[in-house]
C-alpha cells in the first residue's frame, strides 16, 4: 500500500498482486513470439534512436516478466531496475501493438502498481 | 501406415528382449505408430482445452454505460467531424508492420503459410494418412512441395539471422526462442534430407518423425500456441487493433 | 497537462469530519506531474490529515492507494477491492478523475483534495503555467502561438481593447496585454497580415459538456 516506505520490499504482498493477475499474465508471457514487430509502433522507441530497450516487448518482460520470474521475491534494487523500464522509458499511452494482440499496457501497468505498492514510483521533482 | 500397426508396435514390446528395446527399428515402428497418434491427440486436444483457458479470461465487452450516443452525437464537437478522418488504404497500410517492415512480414507470410499447407499437402504423407485411414488431402507434385520447402527453410534462416544479428532481437532472445525455432524448422529440415536421401535414410526419417511428433506436442504448450492466440487476439478482444469490431475484452 | 493544486488542508479534513475510513486515491498521471495528487502527495496528505486527527483527538483510519490515472475506467477498476471498505473516497485526481471516481462508486461521497487550475506548461520544478482552458475553437494559428482564450481579459479575438496600455492589461500593470504580444511576434515573423482578417467571435453561450468521438472510430459504436 501507499502508505508503506520501509526498505524491505513485502513480497508476501507482491506475490498477492502476482497471483490476482496470474492467469493471464502468465499466458501474455508465454505467448509473446519474441519477434520484435512491436518496436515500432512506440514513440519513444521512434524518438530515442531506435534503442532495443524502449521496445514494448523489452519493457514488459523487464519489469512484470522479472517479476514473474523471480515469483515475487524482489529486492528494493530490482524494483527501483524494473520502475526505469515501467516509467521512465514507458508513458504507458496504450498505443504499442503486438500482432497477437498481447495486452501490454495492461502489463506494464500491473508492473507499475507493484512497484509502487513498495513504495517505489517515478519522483517529479528531482 | 495401418491403424493395427499401434497394437504391433505394443506387442512388440512385449515381446522383445530388453535390451533390443532401443533398436533402430523398434523406434522406427514406435515413432511410425502409437507416436504419431499420441502426438496428434496431445496437439488436438492441448489446444482445444489451451483456447478454453484462453477464452475464459475473457469475458463479453460493455462499454461504458454512461455514454449517452444519442445525445453527444447531436452537438459538437462529436457532431461536427473533423477530427482524425478514417485514413485510406495506403495510410492504412503504411502504419501497418507491413508497412514499417515489409520484409519481415512477407517472409513471415511465406513462412507461416509454408508452415501450415507443405504438411497436409505433402504427397508422402497423404500416401501415409490414406493408408490409415482411408482418405487424404488432395497433394502438391513433389516438384513443388520440394519448392515451398526449399523456401520455407530461406525463411527460418532468415529468422534465425534476424534474432542472431538484429540488435532489437538479441534484447528480447533467450535460449527457449532458439529452441521453438529449431523445434518448428527441424521437421522440415530432416524432412527434405530424407527425401534427398542424404545421410542415413533410416536414420533421418527416424529423426523427421520424431521431430514433427515433437513440433505437434510443442504447439499447445509453448510460444507456438500464438497460431490459436492470434485469432482470438485480435478478431475477438477488443483494443485499438482489433481487426472487426471484437466483442469480448479481458 | 492537467496542472492543479492541493486544496487547503482545513477544507480537506472538514468534508472528512464524519467519516472514520476514508480512502485517499492518488493519480498516476498529470496531477503526479505537477506535484500536486501522486503518490508522493497521497503520503503527504496522509501524513497531514492524522496529525490534525490526532490534535483532534478524533484518530480515523487512512489508507492510501495511487492508481495509474483515473481518467481511465481500466486503471480505476484496480480500486474496486480497496474504495467499498472505506466509508468515503478522497479523490487527489483532476475534476475529471474526481468525477469519474465518483461515477464508479455512486454510493460512496467523493471529495477532491486538489483544486484543479488549468491545461498549462511546466515552467520549473513547481511552477506551473496556464497555457489553454480548452475553449474547443484552436486560433493559435493566427494569434501568433499566443492564446487570446487564455491570456486576454476579455479573451478578444480581433485585437486589444482600449484598455491596453504600454503593453500592459488594463485590469492590472502586472498583467502584460496578449494582444500586445501577438502584434510582437507576428510582426517579427512578418505575418501582421493573419489579424487583419475579422474573427468571429467565439460561441461561448449554450456550452454544455462536450465530447469527442475520433472519426477514425465511429465505425464501432454505429448502430448505438
Amino acid at each position: 500500500m501507499t502508505e508503506q516506505k520501509s526498505a524491505a520490499v513485502d513480497t508476501a504482498e507482491v506475490k498477492r498482486m502476482l497471483d490476482k493477475h496470474k492467469a493471464k499474465m502468465k499466458m501474455s508471457l508465454s505467448l509473446c513470439a519474441h519477434c520484435s514487430l512491436c518496436a515500432e509502433s512506440c514513440f519513444l522507441f521512434n524518438a530515442r534512436n531506435k534503442d532495443p530497450k524502449y521496445m514494448p516487448s523489452y519493457k514488459f518482460i523487464n519489469s512484470i516478466g522479472k517479476i514473474y520470474k523471480k515469483k515475487g521475491k524482489v529486492d528494493k534494487a530490482m524494483l527501483e531496475e524494473i520502475s526505469v523500464n515501467a516509467w521512465k522509458r514507458c508513458v504507458l499511452c496504450t498505443r504499442c501493438y503486438c500482432p497477437f494482440g498481447i495486452d501490454i499496457p495492461d502489463m506494464i501497468a500491473l508492473a507499475r502498481s507493484i512497484c509502487r505498492s513498495q513504495g517505489v514510483f517515478p519522483q517529479y521533482d528531482e | 501406415m495401418h491403424c493395427c500397426e499401434t497394437g504391433n508396435a505394443l506387442t512388440m514390446v512385449a515381446h522383445m528382449e530388453l535390451s533390443n528395446l532401443f533398436t533402430a527399428d523398434f523406434i522406427y515402428n514406435l515413432a511410425r505408430g502409437p507416436l504419431v497418434w499420441i502426438s496428434i491427440l496431445i496437439c488436438i486436444i492441448g489446444s482445444i482445452a489451451r483456447t478454453v483457458q484462453l477464452l475464459s479470461y475473457t469475458r463479453i465487452k460493455t462499454i461504458d454505460p454512461n455514454i449517452d450516443f444519442s445525445s453527444i452525437r447531436k452537438k459538437p464537437p462529436a457532431a461536427k467531424g473533423g477530427g482524425l478522418p478514417e485514413p485510406g488504404l495506403f495510410a492504412v497500410l503504411k502504419g501497418t508492420i507491413l508497412g514499417v517492415s515489409p520484409v519481415t512480414i512477407l517472409v513471415s507470410l511465406c513462412f507461416h503459410i509454408c508452415l501450415i499447407i507443405i504438411p497436409f499437402f505433402l504427397l508422402a504423407h497423404n500416401l501415409l494418412i490414406d493408408d490409415a485411414i482411408g482418405f487424404s488431402l488432395f497433394s502438391f507434385s513433389e516438384r513443388f512441395s520440394d519448392f515451398l520447402t526449399i523456401i520455407f527453410l530461406a525463411c527460418a534462416a532468415f529468422f534465425l539471422f534476424r534474432r542472431i544479428f538484429l540488435a532489437r532481437m538479441r534484447a528480447i532472445s533467450t535460449f527457449y526462442d532458439y529452441v521453438v525455432l529449431f523445434i518448428t524448422v527441424a521437421p522440415f529440415l530432416t524432412g527434405f534430407l530424407a527425401y534427398y536421401q542424404i545421410f542415413n535414410y533410416k536414420i533421418v526419417i527416424i529423426l523427421h518423425m520424431l521431430a514433427g511428433e515433437l513440433m505437434l506436442v510443442a504447439i499447445p504448450f509453448t510460444k507456438i500456441f500464438h497460431m490459436f492466440f492470434f485469432f482470438i487476439g485480435r478478431f475477438m478482444i477488443v483494443n485499438q487493433h482489433t481487426m472487426g469490431k471484437g466483442s469480448r475484452t479481458w | 497537462m492537467v496542472k492543479g493544486k492541493r486544496k487547503p488542508l482545513e477544507e480537506i479534513r472538514a468534508a472528512l469530519a464524519p467519516y472514520n475510513k476514508v480512502l485517499v486515491t492518488g493519480c498516476g498521471g498529470c496531477v503526479s506531474v505537477c506535484l500536486a495528487g501522486g503518490q508522493k502527495e497521497v503520503n503527504l496528505l496522509m501524513d497531514d490529515l492524522k496529525m490534525l486527527f490526532k490534535q483532534a483527538n478524533t484518530p480515523k483510519h487512512l489508507k492510501g492507494y495511487t492508481v495509474e490515472r483515473q481518467c481511465n475506467r481500466q486503471f480505476l477498476a484496480e480500486l474496486d477491492e480497496l474504495a467499498p471498505q472505506a466509508e468515503c473516497l478522497v479523490s487527489m485526481a483532476c475534476g475529471a478523475g474526481v468525477q469519474y471516481l465518483a461515477e464508479r462508486f455512486p454510493n460512496m461521497p467523493v471529495f477532491p483534495a486538489i483544486n484543479t487550475i488549468a491545461i498549462g506548461v511546466d515552467r520549473e520544478i513547481g511552477i506551473y503555467e496556464e497555457k489553454c482552458r480548452a475553449c474547443g475553437e484552436c486560433v493559435l494559428a493566427y494569434t501568433g502561438g499566443i492564446c487570446p482564450v487564455t491570456r486576454c481579459a476579455k479573451c478578444l479575438f480581433n485585437g486589444p481593447c482600449g484598455g491596453t496600455n504600454k503593453g500592459m492589461c488594463e485590469i492590472s500593470n502586472d498583467i502584460p496585454c496578449a494582444w500586445y504580444d501577438i502584434y510582437n511576434r507576428l510582426k517579427d515573423q512578418k505575418r501582421l497580415g493573419d489579424i487583419l482578417k475579422i474573427q468571429t467571435p467565439m460561441e461561448w453561450r449554450n456550452q454544455t459538456q462536450r465530447t469527442v468521438i475520433q472519426e477514425g472510430y465511429e465505425k464501432r459504436y454505429a448502430g448505438r
